[in-house]
């Protein structure tokens, strides 16, 4: 693979271009696969992704072209891409918008070493840790612990360098009842070498497991009419991010926003913030795919719409004074309910969370939710809810207990009512 | 032609095996290399570039009854020992495991199917830009049209102790959104064609335009579907769905290893109406998921899944097939060079049947046509559909009313859904362009869709 030095040189040599963007992303990767507690296949992964991004201004205009550099190019053969995509990049032209400018730069660099193949034996300990019923068991998984080493450099002179470490373990756990078995799925995320949390976790899905094979269905339970419905993690994620979206500089130019600043969200006084970092969140960083350092930006103050973000692109054709950059992660603030007094439905696990960001549609198959009939938890599966999050969030609730994941931080359960159940 | 690095380090790849054979009992070296291109002309933007390419190398080794794999970007200076040394492990945390030993037979080959369309990036782009100006001029409503076309060409070679195969195959898809907005009701509905010729694949695109159009302002109309059970007729993308989500991935026979997959339990057992037969394999017919031989090393098979109702085999990689003693099917699949290979589905069809569509319209006394895959979510375990149509137009009385619902949402249990088919239209389409992930990752390209299929399913 070229060197970081020879591939800039090239950039360097070029003539045809008027600017420049390189992503490089080492990874280093250890991965474990098991079938029950038995290993089938360990895999080591060492490769580097490499992006040129290159720019061509016309008049009042500029247009970019990506390149991708493999281990097939040399000097020869990425100069001769470099000169296609200055062609395509002259072809393809757009609104002008600048490069992100040099400024302070990030160097998020991580000196500790670690033996991957150690910390990957280390998980299966702790995912297997919690294998000990009779019942149930975890029929299926797959580890990976990974390094990450992301450099940004642009033509201005741009020059970032953030290091991350992280630990994924997809878990499929299963539960019998009588003779039928019972499956659900869990995927951990994590930075930190947490075994302790990881076993928690195991447990945590494989009690839902026994609890979805103990389900009954709508038939057997009559919900109450207007129940309190509680959602949460990968659904929560999509919800928080639609508003997000919403709010992003590029639905404003392709005015496919819902929302103006001022405008009113919702009834409820939440308040929701961008934020380049938040403790726990892997998806964490301070700089976005050009090279600007991000700062927070509050999107949604007290239920109504008071800002908006994104990329230095559609910041500019927006006029943006301050551009914030492409932020990832989102904390939401709110005052928490005591949603245990009344009956209510927490949402488990959706089979496949949905929601459509035009029409605002939501919703989705459950294969778990715990309906609290005043008295105790029951198990549900086999239906499916729906709502329009545009007219739903206006009265949403939220939980007083937070929770942290890949993209979020803040209440762990966002609350409806009035939503379709079927 | 195949990629000209991959055939340079051909050799490298021999050497490796000839090296790691001394240690190993069994290796083998996959090279790929994907360049694909993506066209892009929007009311708002136009780009032209490369994107998800990829060039790299999978080593795979066996000993004492347990695979390893090293994923790297070259071959060429790569040492044994430095493989050797990567994937060992200080300590197997695993119970007492063997898997049997691939068994090879000789097979040298080299495969070749590519676009036969040499447009430039100028002729696409314009083609792309015609369909995006007609359809600005016919409604004021479109705030957003992306025309998209991506050209995907694959190199693979695999080298083992028996075997050394070369494949470059092409497939191209174009795909056409569009966003229609009236006050603050937005509504989008798309469409894509995936086929081996560039020229016929925009030929598509231009000429359903109008109709995906049509279909988006329609929809800022629609309403949700009142839940309940109907009588449903499926378009061929949608028949497609259910063939993948529904039923093709819980015969993905790395899930009978796990036993994780339900139809473990009913093979030689009815699973549909009589009506019903259903495939799945890289041959078995030309779409996106057409290669030549897949990322084992494997000849690309068509598997008759379902035979008049009734489940016939599932299909294999072949770490599952050695572990369940059967033959691999050719379905071992990686998303890229660095994934691991799984069972994966190729092109996924119900076969056709005997009835004419009119006839099948004619025959719904309340109902509704689903159209237009949105998305699905698999439960091979318990059977569980999720399935998600872009709309519906309901049927009463054998006529469409002009109603349209949308999204709607078909759940159930698979084998009840499968078993109420009641008739079956006489045409298939195979629909190139799509992709699926294993869960919820390892994305691959696939192909799925089927005739029209009349069926009992509860929506929402």
């Amino acid at each position: 693979m070229m060197k970081k030095s020879e591939i800039l040189a090239c950039l360097k040599a070029c003539d045809r271009i008027d600017g420049y963007e390189v992503s490089l992303i080492d990874k280093d990767s250890r991965e474990l696969f098991y079938v029950l507690d038995h290993m089938e296949i360990n895999r080591a992964v060492k490769v580097r992704k490499v992006t040129v991004k290159v720019y061509v201004n016309g008049k009042d205009s500029v247009g970019s072209s990506n390149v991708i550099v493999t281990a097939a190019d040399d000097e020869k053969t990425l100069s001769k891409k470099l000169l296609n995509a200055a062609k395509s990049a002259k072809a393809a032209q757009n609104p002008y918008f600048p490069l992100s400018e040099k400024g302070k730069d990030i160097r998020n660099v991580n000196k500790k070493k670690r033996d991957l193949n150690k910390i990957a034996t280390k998980v299966a300990k702790a995912v297997f840790k919690a294998d000990t019923h009779s019942d149930g068991w975890i029929n299926s998984t797959e580890i990976f612990v990974s390094e990450y080493k992301e450099e940004f450099l642009n033509s201005n002179g741009v020059d970032h360098v953030n290091e991350s470490f992280r630990i994924e373990v997809e878990v499929i756990p299963t539960w019998r009842n009588g003779k039928e078995e019972y499956e659900l799925y869990r995927y951990i995320r994590t930075d930190k070498e947490d075994y302790k949390k990881i076993t928690e976790e195991v447990e945590a899905i494989l009690d839902k497991a026994k609890a979805r094979s103990k389900a009954l269905t709508l038939k057997d339970v009559k919900l109450p009419e207007d129940i309190d419905i509680l959602v949460k993690e990968d659904m929560l994620e999509y919800l928080v991010e639609n508003f997000a979206d919403d709010l992003n500089y590029r639905s404003a130019f392709l005015k496919s926003q819902h929302y103006k600043k001022g405008d009113l969200i919702s009834n409820t006084p939440f308040d929701l913030t961008m934020r380049p970092v938040v403790s726990g969140c892997s998806a964490s960083s301070r700089f976005d795919s050009h090279g600007t350092v991000l700062s927070p930006v509050k999107l949604i103050k007290a239920g109504k719409a008071n800002g908006t973000f994104g990329d230095i692109q559609f910041g500019y054709y927006n006029k943006e004074k301050k551009i914030s950059g492409d932020l990832k992660v989102a904390q939401l603030d709110a005052e928490g309910v005591d949603y245990k007094k009344r009956p209510h439905l927490i949402i488990e696990y959706f089979s496949a969370p949905q929601l459509e960001s035009d029409s605002g549609y939501w919703g989705g198959e459950v294969r778990l939710a715990r309906y609290f009939d005043g008295k105790k938890y029951i198990p549900l599966t086999g239906f499916s809810i729906s709502g329009n999050i545009f007219e739903d969030i206006k009265d949403v609730r939220f939980s007083r207990k937070q929770t942290v994941s890949t993209r979020y931080k803040g209440p762990e359960y966002m609350i409806f009512k009035g939503l379709k159940i079927a | 032609m195949l990629d000209r690095y991959l055939k340079s380090r051909m050799n490298d790849a021999k050497r490796l095996v000839q090296d790691l054979h001394k240690y190993y009992d069994y290796v083998s070296v996959l090279g790929s290399a994907v360049h694909t291109k993506r066209i892009l002309v929007s009311s708002h933007l136009h780009s032209i570039d490369d994107v998800d390419n990829e060039c790299g190398f999978v080593i795979k080794v066996y000993k004492d009854g347990r695979y390893s794999e090293y994923s790297c970007d070259d071959i060429r200076d790569l040492k044994a020992s430095t493989v050797i040394k990567t994937i060992r492990l200080e300590e197997i945390y695993s119970k007492d495991f063997s898997v049997k030993m691939l068994q090879e037979d000789e097979h040298v080959e080299d495969y070749l199917r590519e676009d036969p369309s040499g447009l430039s990036d100028k002729q696409i782009s314009d083609r792309l830009k015609t369909v995006k100006d007609s359809l600005h001029k016919k409604e004021e409503r479109l705030i957003n049209v992306s025309a998209v076309y991506v050209k995907r060409q694959t190199s693979k070679i695999f080298v083992s102790g028996k075997k050394c195969l070369s494949q470059k195959y092409d497939w191209v898809n174009t795909m056409l959104n569009c966003v229609v907005r009236q006050d603050d009701n937005i509504k989008s509905n798309y469409s894509s064609f995936g086929e081996a010729d560039s020229l016929v694949a925009l030929d598509k695109l231009s000429d359903k335009a109008e109709d995906i159009l049509d279909i988006a302002v329609r929809m800022l109309k629609a309403k949700p579907v009142k839940p309940g059970k109907y009588t449903i007729i499926t378009d061929p993308s949608i028949s497609g769905l259910i063939a993948h989500e529904a039923f093709g991935h819980g015969v993905e026979m790395d899930m009978f290893v796990k036993n994780r997959a339900r139809a473990k339990d009913y093979v030689g057992k009815y699973v549909a109406s009589k009506l019903v037969n259903m495939y799945d394999g890289a041959s078995s017919c030309l779409s996106a998921a057409s290669y030549f031989f897949d990322d084992d090393g494997v000849e690309a098979h068509n598997t008759q899944i379902i035979k008049k109702g009734v489940l016939q085999t599932g299909i294999s990689d072949c770490l599952s097939a050695m572990e369940l003693g059967t033959i691999p099917t050719g379905n071992g699949r990686r998303q890229d060079y660095q994934r691991k290979v799984y069972t994966r589905m190729t092109n996924t069809w119900f076969g056709p049947g005997e009835d004419k569509y009119e006839d099948m319209v004619k025959s719904v006394k309340h109902g509704y046509l689903l159209c237009q895959t949105n998305n699905g979510m698999e439960d091979p375990k318990n059977w569980q559909i999720q399935c998600t149509a872009s709309y519906g137009l309901e049927i009463k009385d054998g006529k469409f009313t002009g109603e349209m619902v949308a999204p709607v949402v078909i759940s159930g249990y698979v084998i009840d859904l499968l078993s109420s088919i009641s008739m079956v239209s006489d045409e298939v389409t195979v629909l190139g362009s799509g992709m699926c992930g294993k869960g919820h990752k390892e994305w691959v390209y696939v192909a799925d869709g089927g005739p029209y299929l009349k069926a009992e399913a509860k929506l929402g």
